[in-house]
């Protein structure tokens, strides 16, 4: 049986997905519009350079506010934040990475740079995900 | 000194290089799927998890799957990639995921005792919780960690070589 309260973190997790992908998408088109160009606009054209690594560590850091906001024991707070925050620390170093690659004109690989920060991203959202249900179920158990 | 025969040159095959990638679909995946198992059996599935628990099969369990689920990726890397497994790396993959359980077996011991002993409301509940969290990141450590490890390792010896 699914309740309203149990799902409110697919609402609350969407927050994060409309700014990092559809609003950079929508912006990025009515530029092309304004200015009348052709420009290559496909999700992976968009973040070739690993920018989805920058709000994962946002979204990571939210969740680990969360996390230290809650009645969970010590251990379980330092352990999740530890793995909360090394994932998203990861999934920016994609974008450093690439970053420095093409600053440095050393070997850059934007399809690889691009699959790395997709895994990555996806690896803290779910991550976060995750982290929000157990957070709202310990909630209601504190709460009795 | 002389260069290798090209029939050797040929058969020897190129050590497999782990990406973080590669490990953190298969840890999207897993958490996915207890997020969707927590959401539609609320009740069921967190009852299962602490009942293992308390019986004493949850952590082999875990050491299991996560060993089986580690070497996998690992192996599936380098079939990929047309290399040859690591033999540190398999070392790795082979001892840091029962060493990460492990650990994360007397954090969990230790975080009950602190819930029993804070006198808290419905403790029960809260050990509930509490068991069902550290299974879900203990999972995420045990298949993460050690790629992670591996990873940094590449890196430092392909920066000693550079």
């Amino acid at each position: 049986m699914v309740s309203g309260a149990t799902l409110k973190w697919l609402i609350w997790i969407s927050l994060y997905v409309i700014p990092v992908v559809l609003l950079p998408w929508a912006i990025s088109r009515a530029w092309v519009h304004q200015h009348r160009r052709e420009l290559p606009l496909q999700p992976h054209q968009l973040f070739q350079r690993g920018e989805l690594g920058l709000p994962s560590l946002i979204l990571a850091s939210s969740v680990i506010w969360n996390l230290l906001q809650s009645q969970f024991t010590p251990q379980t707070v330092a352990l999740g934040s530890v793995i909360l925050g090394v994932s998203g620390t990861m999934a920016v170093t994609v974008w450093v990475e690439t970053y420095c690659r093409q600053a440095s004109g050393s070997d850059s690989r934007p399809e690889r740079a691009w699959r790395d920060s997709r895994s990555l991203a996806l690896l803290v959202f779910s991550m976060a995900a995750v982290m929000e249900i157990l957070l709202d179920r310990f909630a209601r158990v504190g709460g009795r | 000194m002389s260069s290798p025969a090209p029939a050797l040159a040929h058969g020897q095959r190129q050590i497999a290089v782990v990406r973080l990638a590669d490990a953190s679909q298969a840890v999207a995946v897993l958490s996915l799927a207890f997020a969707l198992s927590l959401v539609f059996s609320p009740v069921w599935f967190p009852a299962m998890i602490v009942r293992s628990w308390q019986h004493g099969q949850l952590m082999p369990t875990m050491m299991a799957f996560t060993l089986l689920l580690d070497t996998y990726l690992y192996l599936r890397v380098a079939y990929l990639q047309s290399a040859r497994p690591k033999p540190v790396a398999a070392v790795c993959l082979g001892s840091l995921p029962l060493l990460v359980i492990a650990g994360l077996s007397l954090v969990l011991q230790s975080a009950v005792s602190h819930t029993l002993s804070a006198g808290l409301p419905n403790p029960q509940g809260r050990i509930g919780e509490e068991i069902v969290a550290q299974t879900y990141l203990g999972l995420v450590c045990s298949v993460f960690l050690p790629f992670l490890v591996i990873r940094l390792l590449q890196q430092f010896k392909a920066g000693n070589t550079a």
